[in-house]
């Protein structure tokens, strides 16, 4: 846990400085050898790469193609620009038949080319990912799944291409967990449905007539926790994704919500007004122990552990309006760590836990922040207005939220540095709490 | 060297006993002994043998008797006196030898006539009386030739004596002579030694004052020769300190000039080179594309070679960043420009940008 407004002490500087003073003793001695230039800024822009429609051989079931899935992946995470196939000048299944020139002239700096093959009840995808300017190869594998699993061959190749380019895990074979609203016969249905990262492939793992909330995913992605008002009041369930299990785990009289799991997957951090007062606790999810480890007479909630498991950041009213507190350790005092605008709720740590998102007000709109925990800078990400429930991808580059959209709320994925915006094209209605799977082994 | 015993030995003997004196007194004696030798030698008649004749035989026809003739008598030795002497003894011995033979032949006419006489009487007797004779003659003769032969003996003893003496004397003066010319030799060696050593001295002296002189001329000389080279050295330094300080004023001169318009084209290559570094640096932002993965203080270093037309010919990563898709990301962006902005001068650009290095560090 780092600490604002006290002396950032940081390894890597310590080890910067003296590299720093060795790099410009060098730069002296060798600059009239040889020029250096120092390149510190990048285009600001997306990848141009180039995802040739993949060949295909044998009898291939209709709808998905796995090219299509593969550079509308890549494409939602701001990062890459992929071609249009219309715009290409060729179209390669394999890296004999591919003539860098070509793509250069498109201005490509990667090209992804491969082919489709059914084999039996399995299909087969041989693919090879190549640097246009360098003319080499960067990756050539072959992966095969069943027939009716196209979707996931196309995510994992997915992941494939953006961890060579990226050097970041891919997180494309994930999923959401997210829950809609809409109507039944006159009144409200809710269901907690669970998706592709794109949205597609959703299935409802719970529907019901009372709210459901924060649904959390357990670290192994078994399992997810969530809020649901089916019993009349709220109560916090532990639901077994494979069996569909559910049990409550927390019950209290009065509030029980915003459960988050604790990185080692044995425990929650939950909010109970048991007391009369809204506190955050430790459930052990197996003995039902609760720890309090929050006590103040403003509200306390929204509790969320540090990646590292060891202290939690929460929402308290303490200071007479809605901000973000941190305490480093159970038994720490907590620290404030959020001051710009009067609401600042919701915090998510991201996976390296140098920066939390929250949920930010300001002129009168709420918005997603992040904040860099070392330096206390906060940078507003996103631009709609009625923004909420931020979740952040596993390898923390790309974070979803809810958002209005008209009159319906939207789930909107965005790159974690607020670069461009993707909404689930799946999603449609009242899509609220979005969460965020862990990497699934 | 004389003997000093000898002197002594010499100034005791008696006067007498000097070889003149006993010369002369030797020669006295010979003299004394002569004219009584002759004297007795001098015919005398004798008295005629009683009853003897004699008749002339042939020798073939006579017998041979026995010679009443006395034995011959032995020659004195010659002497060895000086040469007057000398002959006037040969002189008085060839009288003697003549007298003798005289009486020899008178004898043996006696004695032919005592033969002839006693053939005549009594061969027998006179054969006995004669041979008595004979004997008596021959023992007569034989007394005379001992006593003879003892005269000569003596004298042949005392020329012997004096011989010896005088040899003694001769070997005495050839020996004094002798030290005497060993000393006047041994004087003159030493004298010619003396000189010699002298006269060696005097050549060393002179060879030394030669060589001293000729030391000291050439020390002279190379005195001479030494401030000669010297001034020369000195001159030529002179020399070559004026040629080396035009030389440094004109290098100095021309080191300024081109100090001046190195600075000039340095500040131009440097404008240049800041002008496309800038231009580089501008088109290497735009062909980058750092991958989500980058963070601050990651860096990867990658060295350029251009050709002139400012294409690309090289890259390579000369120091990774350890993250593969960040180094790609550069290379990557090191490839993307067809042709690098490059100065118009050749200078510049293979001073500069032949070959660079690029050192991507995203500041996040």
């Amino acid at each position: 846990m780092r600490q604002i407004g006290q002396a950032p002490f940081s390894w890597r500087k310590v080890i910067a400085i003296p590299a720093a003073l060795m790099m410009l003793a060098a730069l002296a001695s060798t600059a009239h050898a040889e020029l250096m230039i120092r390149v510190t800024k990048g285009a600001g822009e997306a990848v141009p790469v180039a995802v040739v429609p993949f060949g295909q051989s044998g009898d291939l079931p209709g709808g998905d193609n796995i090219s299509t899935i593969i550079r509308s992946n890549l494409e939602m995470t701001g990062e890459f620009n992929p071609l249009s196939a219309e715009r290409m000048l060729s179209l390669p299944t394999n890296g004999d038949d591919v003539f860098f020139r070509d793509w250069r002239m498109l201005g490509q700096r990667y090209l992804l080319v491969g082919n489709v093959t059914r084999e039996g009840d399995r299909v087969r995808a041989r693919y090879e990912l190549f640097d246009v300017n360098g003319e080499r190869r960067l990756l050539g594998e072959s992966s095969s799944t069943s027939v009716n699993n196209i979707r996931t061959l196309a995510h994992h190749i997915s992941d494939k291409v953006y961890e060579a380019l990226t050097g970041e895990p891919g997180v494309f074979s994930t999923r959401l967990a997210y829950v809609t609203l809409d109507e039944n016969e006159g009144k409200p249905r809710y269901r907690l449905q669970i998706s592709d990262v794109d949205g597609r492939r959703a299935s409802v793992r719970l529907e019901s007539r009372e709210p459901i909330l924060s649904p959390s995913w357990s670290p192994d992605g078994k399992r997810l926790a969530y809020v649901s008002f089916e019993s009349g009041k709220p109560q916090i369930f532990v639901h077994e994704l494979a069996s569909g299990k559910r049990t409550a785990v927390a019950s209290f009289p009065g509030l029980n919500s915003a459960p988050d799991w604790s990185p080692d997957g044995r425990s929650l951090l939950v909010t109970l007004s048991r007391s009369g007062n809204a506190e955050i606790y430790k459930l052990d999810v197996e003995s039902r122990s609760l720890t309090r480890l929050t006590d103040h007479w403003g509200i306390d909630t929204e509790g969320v552990w540090h990646p590292d498991g060891n202290g939690f950041a929460f929402t308290s009213d303490r200071s007479g309006g809605p901000q973000i507190y941190i305490k480093e350790s159970e038994n720490a005092s907590p620290r404030r760590v959020t001051f710009g605008g009067r609401y600042n709720a919701g915090a998510r740590f991201s996976p390296d836990g140098e920066y939390i998102y929250y949920v930010h007000q300001r002129d009168g709109a709420f918005h997603i922040a992040r904040m860099e925990l070392d330096s206390g800078n906060e940078q507003v990400l996103t631009r709609t207005g009625m923004d909420e429930s931020p979740s952040i991808a596993p390898n923390g580059r790309m974070l979803i939220y809810a958002t209005r959209q008209g009159d319906d709320s939207v789930l909107t994925v965005i790159s974690a540095d607020g670069g461009a915006a993707y909404t689930l094209p799946a999603a449609r209605g009242d899509v609220r709490e979005p969460a965020w799977s862990p990497i699934l082994r | 060297m004389t003997d000093p015993r000898r002197e002594d030995r010499k100034e005791s003997r008696p006067a007498w006993t000097s070889p003149v004196i006993l010369s002369l007194l030797l020669h006295g004696v010979i003299v004394a002994i002569t004219l009584v030798s002759w004297h007795w030698i001098t015919p005398m008649e004798e008295p005629p043998e009683p009853s003897i004749s004699a008749r002339l035989v042939s020798p073939e026809t006579v017998p041979p008797t026995e010679t009443t003739s006395p034995p011959p008598q032995p020659e004195p030795e010659p002497e060895q006196p000086d040469p007057a002497e000398e002959q006037e003894e040969k002189a008085e011995q060839r009288r003697l030898e003549q007298e003798q033979e005289r009486q020899r032949e008178q004898e043996e006419a006696r004695q032919r006539e005592q033969e002839r006489q006693e053939q005549q009487r009594q061969e027998e007797a006179a054969a006995r009386e004669r041979e008595r004779k004979a004997r008596e003659a021959e023992e007569a003769a034989r007394e005379k030739a001992r006593a003879e032969a003892e005269e000569q003996a003596r004298q042949k003893a005392e020329e012997e004596r004096k011989a010896q003496e005088e040899a003694e004397r001769r070997a005495e003066e050839e020996r004094k002579a002798r030290e005497e010319a060993e000393q006047r030799a041994e004087e003159e060696r030493k004298r010619q030694e003396q000189q010699r050593k002298e006269e060696e001295e005097r050549r060393r002296q002179e060879a030394e004052r030669q060589r001293q002189e000729e030391e000291r001329r050439k020390q002279e000389e190379a005195e001479r020769q030494r401030q000669e080279e010297a001034r020369q050295q000195r001159e030529q330094q002179l020399e070559q300190m004026a040629r080396e300080a035009e030389e440094a004023r004109v290098a100095e001169e021309r080191r300024r000039e081109e100090a001046a318009a190195a600075r000039a084209r340095e500040t131009q290559m440097l404008n240049e080179k800041s002008r496309y570094e800038s231009l580089i640096r501008d088109a290497l932002h735009g062909a980058w594309y750092p991958p989500s993965s980058a963070r601050e203080g990651m860096s990867v270093v990658l060295r350029l070679t251009l050709l002139p037309s400012g294409e690309l010919q090289s890259v390579e990563v000369v120091e990774s960043s350890g993250n593969r898709a960040f180094d790609n990301s550069a290379v990557s962006a090191a490839r993307a420009i067809n042709r690098y902005p490059i100065p118009d001068s050749r200078d510049t650009f293979d001073r500069y940008f032949r070959q660079f290095t690029i050192r991507f560090e995203p500041e996040v």
